[in-house]
């Protein structure tokens, strides 16, 4: 009997398992996902896996070494309000801190036409009411001394007032908390005492960083979340020990990598967006074995379009992440986010008769004019299909009939009010969709300091395909790769079945240069020690634990900082003068030749270090030889489809993708389709199957 | 004192005068200008290479942030990136500080015009500019003009604007407050070629530096300057080489040319009339305790617009802006509220707007006048009356009437400019941001934002207290909302907030006091709303603050300390603030819109229930009956209303007459017409209040009241001005429904706010 690694992700519809042997070959699993009570689709997912490899359930999970479960029930619980009723206290004086926000009302970065059109903004409701914050008197200062001690009869009453107002959870955060926890910890202790149901949760364990905006709003979100998310993973957890799984179950998390069970129920907040975050890590993986180092990943879906980067082989993090409007510390694999998909609804704007592609989103339901689900207003997937990229009788493997005709008609009467031709409006729809795509990746690359033309892109998602040679042609990118089917689409499991254990500890400590080295290594001594001790209730052999240092830094009197990793968690001298070069390295990438200012002075501001065990990887199976030749019913037949390089109709050949097989090659324009997805090769592009069964088209051929 | 229009003889060139650009630029032979473009640019083409623009003014603005990483960047974004046309048409203004539009074409067309000939204009030119009488806002607002070039031709320009920490001056940070002329502000540069053929000429660099307390962070400034030119210069050449030039100048055009079709398109849906507001400036100079009027008269004739400003006080001390900080201020509320769906793009409205101001008043100050405070002062004054009458302008139109909004909070900024050295032995001087964190005005179908940030900077950002307390030597005792902070009215204005200090790990801490609007409010509200809080400074000496740190006991409110309280006037200089010394600073809220009478009871519950009114208020302005467990008795309020209503009326309602609608003037105004002509109505009750080519407050139920009444925030006038002023309030003489509020120093009188025109 085989060891498996096993993956688990719980989407809106179904619930993905993938099983991964030790010779690399995957089995994949899919059950409905079950709302309300989400243990039940894993677990009918596990064992219909456990059919696909012959195996009784307790003969799978006994034979299980890792099994990494991706949850959105945090997320599923912010997006639709249910989250617990949450107290906070926190420092006398300071109690409005997650009312007042930080200026724009949270919409900086956000859809430009909230910004310019002043009365359709307005602030998210309020994560916590005022009613029921209470701040205490106790104070501590930018030297993290103590100025006013903790008044612990106000913090008595507080705890109980929030507990006799119905709290079911309780926030802590106080003012410089980071610098000296003891007023928090102290708070929590009570709270424990006076207050022993209550789910409690302090900033200076989950999110020790300087602001206490995004520090306080960081612990709102996780005492939110936190009864619910705690509850579902501690029973998942119960459920699969009785069934026979020894190990600990790992939770994937939005740093990348994994965590234990202890861990997301202390800190829930760190399994948001871990969905998407898996795509990425499992992207790093896929693209480790492929020899990229560099990767773009796109995930086009019906309502969105996310990218994330991975830049010389790990994932692009950030350390501010934003949700309902409310920006929160975690440290996050970063991933953007813009409102366009399948979906995205077109329209004239009949001032400028100018035509529009979204922000606006027919969703999944009613969806694009050509589900025949009422939805009246065309979409994206709507010119797609009048273009001809998608074959209206064999869509997701032909389990959905499309309208070409509906379509067609919707989209003529936008085309007749700009006395233009069907096929020239439905490509120039197909156009504009593909430059946003192209404008976030470059926002995401080139302001950050990368050239996307030194990346490859990852499509995933069933629309990414269709669109996503014409984005990187724009962006000059080398390749597209699309995943082989079956990974593709359960991609996010895979993500976490290879992700690695992983903690992430941080402490703000700022200095200027000259640099105490005593103070720095100290506190990586610290950082080195807490991570040693996560790693260890894990149950990791030390052989096993791997340390990354890194410190934040920039320019004295500057807000911008730079994240600077270090070769060990010790600094010397001579490491210090490394350090100062890597600075200047990093920030004259990111900013600009000539940006930094040598002889400056120089500050820290965050040390951080990341403890992760590497956990056994998945292999897969390459081809033993490639073959050019490609199989006599690979094509299914033509199509006319509409190029906008050729203003015309052209019969195109169409492939069935299960058909093709590695080293086969075709050139554009040509049409190859599975079950989840069409690849358009436009004219002057090709595609070819590699020796792991992933598609990759050259955008520039 | 004449306006500008009628002072044909004068020169307006910048330099004694304003710079006001003629309708025929007088642009030198030498500089050849790209002017073909295609008509024609198909939907499709057009949409891709509309969208490149804006993204390509956003990346300009990006990278000026990421690279001057100033707190003045990237907190206060006191920057702006923008596209203009070969002849400095606005294609794309971004969405930072708004301000700056006004005084961006203005600085390009002077360049064009004296600057052309000699030192020319080429490839890889780059201009210094922040001439205020040429077109900066103030001197510390620094522009780089970037014209870019395509084959030897003038193609468009891409300039941007920062503000800068200090650039000399007698006050460290170059606001100065007792300045008495320009000389003693900071350096003056009319367009000056710093770059040439892409090289920064060092010579000139350091005449600018120079003059600067801190060279070091201006240097990197103007580098962040460059970068952003020069990004967006490379993107525009890609564009070019990608689609052609004439294409590209085709979708500029069209851009321009759709801004000012949907701009003609709002005007033809809109009544002709004229609409004034007034508003004050308190003490012009340390020492000052007058009020200084600003009118602002806007006058809608067809499709034309016609700013001016006459009333409006002369120049004098440091309370002053030029013609284009004023024309800039006024922008703002054009852009907001009748360019927002174009993005900003408001070169296609200006090509019909007017700006006709008086020369030699407070907002439109010839040289030498100092104005280096005029984007907390003078411009901020003059932008909220624009939001006003934009707003009256637009009302009648159901559809445009969603994008009113009232006057917003910081509405004159209450600043404490402070310096000394800080925790760690460094010398320092900044002012306090938190009043960044403002308040949005009530919009006419919803509450405003509580500390919704500043509409004039849509993106801005507050500092995290323990951001300012590692820069600077303060403790922090609270930053808060306050109760009742928000103008009432149907619908609330947004609360503002106070912040609240003692210096900490330092001496002491030196001090000025910079601010207006102390004694009168500014956010005044609308068509019935109530005024948001007047600024305040509060200031206790020797406080117990101590005592009560050893007792565990944390003041939240500054009323709270015991000690010597001192009123600070509004322009103190130079006084410490010592360990114990508690200071607070409150800032204005946003103004309410409407009959406070007419908001719905469910409403005033929710703000009890969040903080956002006190019972006292809800009672006294709401005319809200409280039960005792603190809920809102429906029933009983409506009744309580009605009544104070006939109150008022006190049964002398005049006889009724039912002509048509004509269109609604405002919230509880319309205008309607019969056989004997067009006259006021009340919104309510129909009742006649005077016909339309008089003043409907005259035929109104008027009563003044003390200013204190329309807001529980307001204080005591007489603490900081010599001129009363007066709360008056306009009621139906048929109904007792409120019609509208106005404050105003007493011996000003009514003011006309709206004359129809052409209603035959």
């Amino acid at each position: 009997m085989s060891a498996y690694l096993c993956g688990l992700d719980i989407g809106g519809t179904f619930t993905d398992c993938v099983l991964i042997d030790e010779d690399g070959h995957l089995t994949i699993a899919k059950a409905p996902s079950t709302p309300g009570n989400f243990a039940a689709g894993v677990i009918e997912a596990i064992e219909r896996a456990a059919t696909r490899v012959g195996l009784s359930m307790s003969e799978l999970l006994a034979s299980i070494t890792v099994l990494a479960h991706g949850t959105t029930v945090g997320t599923n619980t912010i997006i639709q309000r249910r989250g617990a009723r949450v107290g906070l206290i926190t420092t006398k004086g300071h109690n409005d801190v997650i009312h007042i926000m930080r200026g724009s009302r949270g919409l900086s970065g956000q859809d430009i036409k909230l910004i310019v059109h002043i009365p359709e903004s307005k602030k998210p409701e309020p994560l916590i009411p005022k009613r029921l914050v209470r701040g205490v008197s106790e104070r501590v200062d930018c030297f993290g001394k103590v100025v006013v001690p903790l008044n612990e009869d106000e913090a008595r009453q507080a705890i109980i007032e929030l507990r006799d107002a119905g709290c079911e959870a309780l926030a802590i955060c106080c003012l410089w908390s980071f610098l000296e926890p003891a007023h928090e910890q102290r708070i929590k202790q009570l709270a424990e005492e006076l207050a022993p149901d209550l789910y409690v949760t302090c900033s200076s364990e989950l999110a020790p960083k300087w602001g206490e905006y995004e520090r306080t709003t960081a612990v709102a979100l996780n005492a939110y979340i936190g009864p619910v998310t705690v509850g579902y993973v501690t029973r998942l957890d119960a459920q699969l020990k009785d069934m026979g799984y020894k190990p600990p179950l790992q939770i994937t998390q939005c740093a990348g990598g994994t965590i234990t069970v202890p861990k997301a129920q202390a800190a829930p907040l760190l399994t948001l967006d871990s969905g998407p975050v898996a795509g990425v890590t499992g992207s790093v993986y896929l693209g480790g074995l492929m020899g990229h180092r560099n990767v773009i990943t796109t995930d086009l879906g019906g309502t969105s379009f996310d990218v994330g980067v991975i830049h010389d082989g790990l994932p692009v993090v950030s350390y501010k992440s934003l949700v309902n409007q409310y920006e929160y510390f975690l440290p996050k694999v970063d991933v953007q986010t813009l409102g366009t998909g399948g979906g995205s609804k077109v329209w004239i704007d009949t001032t400028t008769r100018s035509l529009r592609v979204g922000p606006d989103s027919a969703g999944a339901d009613p969806g694009p004019v050509c589900y025949g689900k009422g939805g009246t207003v065309p979409t994206t997937t709507d010119a797609d299909l009048v273009l001809g990229y998608l074959d209206p009788d064999n869509f997701a493997g032909g389990t959905m009939k499309l309208d070409r005709a509906a379509a067609a008609a919707a989209l003529q009467v936008l085309a007749d009010e700009l006395g233009m031709d069907l096929y020239e409006l439905a490509s120039g729809v197909a156009t504009i969709a593909e430059f946003q795509m192209a404008d976030l990746i470059r926002k995401v690359t080139v302001q950050k300091g990368l050239d996307p033309r030194e990346f490859v892109v990852f499509a995933f998602g069933g629309a990414g395909p269709v669109h996503m040679g014409v984005a990187a042609r724009e962006l000059g990118v080398a390749k597209v790769i699309v995943p082989q089917g079956d990974t593709a689409a359960v991609w996010c499991a895979f993500g976490a079945a290879s992700a690695d254990i992983l903690h992430v500890d941080e402490q703000v400590a700022i200095q200027a240069s000259p640099f105490d080295l005593g103070r720095v290594n100290a506190i990586l001594d610290e950082l080195a020690e807490k991570g040693r001790r996560h790693l260890e209730d894990d149950g990791i052999d030390a052989s096993r634990h791997v340390f990354r240092f890194s410190i934040d830094m920039r320019h004295r009197g500057q807000i911008n900082e730079v994240e600077v990793d270090l070769d060990d968690g010790h600094l010397d001298d001579a490491a210090l003068d490394e350090l100062r070069e890597r600075f200047v390295a990093r920030y004259e990438r990111l900013y600009g030749r000539g940006a930094a200012l040598r002889g400056a002075r120089l500050e820290m501001v965050t040390f951080r270090c990341r403890a992760s065990a590497v956990s056994r990887k998945p292999t897969l199976v390459a081809a033993e030889s490639l073959s050019e030749t490609v199989a006599g019913d690979a094509q299914t037949g033509t199509r006319e489809i509409w190029w906008a390089e050729q203003r015309a109709l052209t019969p195109t050949p169409i492939y069935d993708g299960y058909k093709l097989v590695p080293g086969n090659r075709l050139d554009g324009p040509c049409v190859v389709e599975t079950t989840t997805t069409s690849m358009v090769v436009h004219p002057g592009q090709r595609i070819e199957v590699d020796a792991l069964g992933n598609f990759v088209i050259d955008p520039n051929a | 004192m004449p306006r500008i229009s009628e002072m044909p003889e004068v020169d307006f060139n910048g330099i004694e005068n304003p710079y006001v650009p003629p309708k025929q630029l007088r642009i030198s032979d030498k500089l050849r200008l790209h002017s073909r473009y295609d008509a024609e640019v198909d939907p499709v083409t057009y949409e891709v290479i509309r969208h490149n623009l804006w993204q390509i003014n956003e990346e300009h603005g990006a990278t000026i942030q990421r690279l001057s990483g100033s707190p003045v960047a990237m907190y206060a974004l006191d920057l702006n990136p923008s596209i203009l046309t070969e002849d400095a048409e606005f294609v794309y203004f971004g969405p930072y500080m708004q301000y700056m539009s006004g005084v961006t074409d203005t600085q390009v067309k002077w360049t064009l015009e004296y600057r052309s000939d000699n030192p020319g204009i080429n490839e890889g030119d780059m201009f210094i500019a922040n001439d205020p009488w040429v077109g900066a806002a103030h001197q510390q607002d620094v522009m780089l003009l970037c014209p870019v070039f395509w084959e030897g031709e003038l193609f468009c320009w891409v300039t941007n604007c920062l503000h800068q920490y200090d650039i000399g001056g007698i006050t460290p940070g170059s606001f100065c407050p007792s300045a008495e002329s320009a000389y003693e502000e900071g350096i003056m540069l009319p367009p000056l070629k710093i770059i040439e053929n892409y090289e920064i000429r060092k010579d000139i660099e350091a005449v600018y530096l120079r003059a600067s307390r801190k060279p070091q962070l201006v240097a990197l400034d103007f580098r962040a300057q460059v970068a952003g030119n020069t990004t967006a210069r490379e993107r525009v050449i890609a564009l070019i080489k990608r689609y052609g030039a004439d294409t590209v100048k085709g979708v500029m055009k069209r851009i321009i040319d759709n801004s000012e079709k949907s701009y003609l398109e709002k005007m033809a849906r809109l009544p002709d009339g004229e609409w004034y507001d007034r508003t004050y400036i308190e003490a012009c100079r340390p020492g000052d305790r007058r009020t200084h009027r600003v009118v602002l008269g806007l006058r809608k004739e067809g499709t034309r617009l016609i700013f001016t400003n006459d009333g409006s006080a002369p120049q004098e001390g440091a309370m002053n802006a030029t013609y284009s900080g004023w024309r800039g201020s006024i922008m703002v509320a054009i852009n907001e509220l009748l360019c927002w769906d174009q993005y900003f793009a408001c070169g296609g409205a200006l090509r019909h707007v007017d700006f006709d101001p008086t020369p030699g008043t407070l907002n439109c100050a010839d040289f030498p006048a100092s104005v280096s405070t005029a984007p907390i002062q003078s411009m901020e004054i003059s932008l909220y009356p624009a939001y006003n009458v934009i707003s009256k302008m637009i009302y009648p139109d159901t559809e445009m009437r969603r994008d009113i909004m009232c006057i917003g909070g910081t509405s004159q900024w209450p600043a404490t400019l402070f310096r000394g050295e800080d925790q760690w032995g460094e010398r320092y001087g900044y002012l306090l941001v938190d009043p960044i964190g403002g308040a949005i005005g009530a919009f006419s179908m919803a509450d405003g934002i509580n500390t919704g940030g500043q509409s004039r900077t849509p993106i801005c950002q507050l500092p995290n207290i323990e951001h300012t307390e590692q820069s600077f030597p303060v403790l922090f005792l609270y930053r808060k909302e306050l109760p009742d902070s928000g103008g009432a009215g149907r619908y609330r204005g947004g609360l503002s907030a106070e912040s609240c200090f003692i210096p900490h790990n330092t001496d002491a801490i030196t001090q000025d006091t910079l601010s207006s609007g102390n004694a009168t409010p500014t956010s005044p509200g609308m068509m019935g709303g109530y005024p948001s809080t007047t600024n305040a400074y509060a200031f206790v000496r020797n406080s117990d603050v101590f005592d009560r740190f050893g007792h565990g006991n944390m003041p939240e409110d500054i009323g709270e300390v015991e000690g010597d309280e001192v009123t600070l006037q509004l322009r103190e200089e130079n006084f410490l603030q010592y360990p114990s010394d508690v200071y607070a600073v409150r800032w204005t809220g946003g103004g309410g819109f409407g009959d406070p009478f007419d908001r719905d009871p469910a409403d005033i519950a929710q703000d009890l229930e969040d903080y956002a009114v006190t019972p006292a208020a809800a009672r006294a302005i709401y005319g809200a009956v409280i039960n005792a467990d603190g809920t809102v008795d429906v029933e009983a309020t409506l009744a309580e209303r009605e009544q104070i209503r006939r109150n008022r009326v006190n049964g002398g309602a005049p006889a009724p007459r039912d002509g048509r609608l004509v269109y609604q003037a405002a919230a509880n105004l319309d205008v309607r017409a019969d056989t004997g002509g067009h006259y006021w109505a009340c919104g309510k009750c129909a009742a006649d209040l005077g016909p339309t080519g008089a003043n409907y407050k005259d035929h109104c139920i008027r009563e003044d009241r003390p200013v204190a009444a329309a807001n529980p925030l307001i204080g005591d006038p007489a603490r900081f001005i010599d001129d009363d002023v007066a709360f008056r309030q306009f009621y139906c003489r048929g109904c007792g429904a409120l019609i509208d509020n106005e404050i105003a120093v007493t011996s000003d009188p009514l003011l006309h706010d709206f004359r129809p025109l052409a209603l035959d």
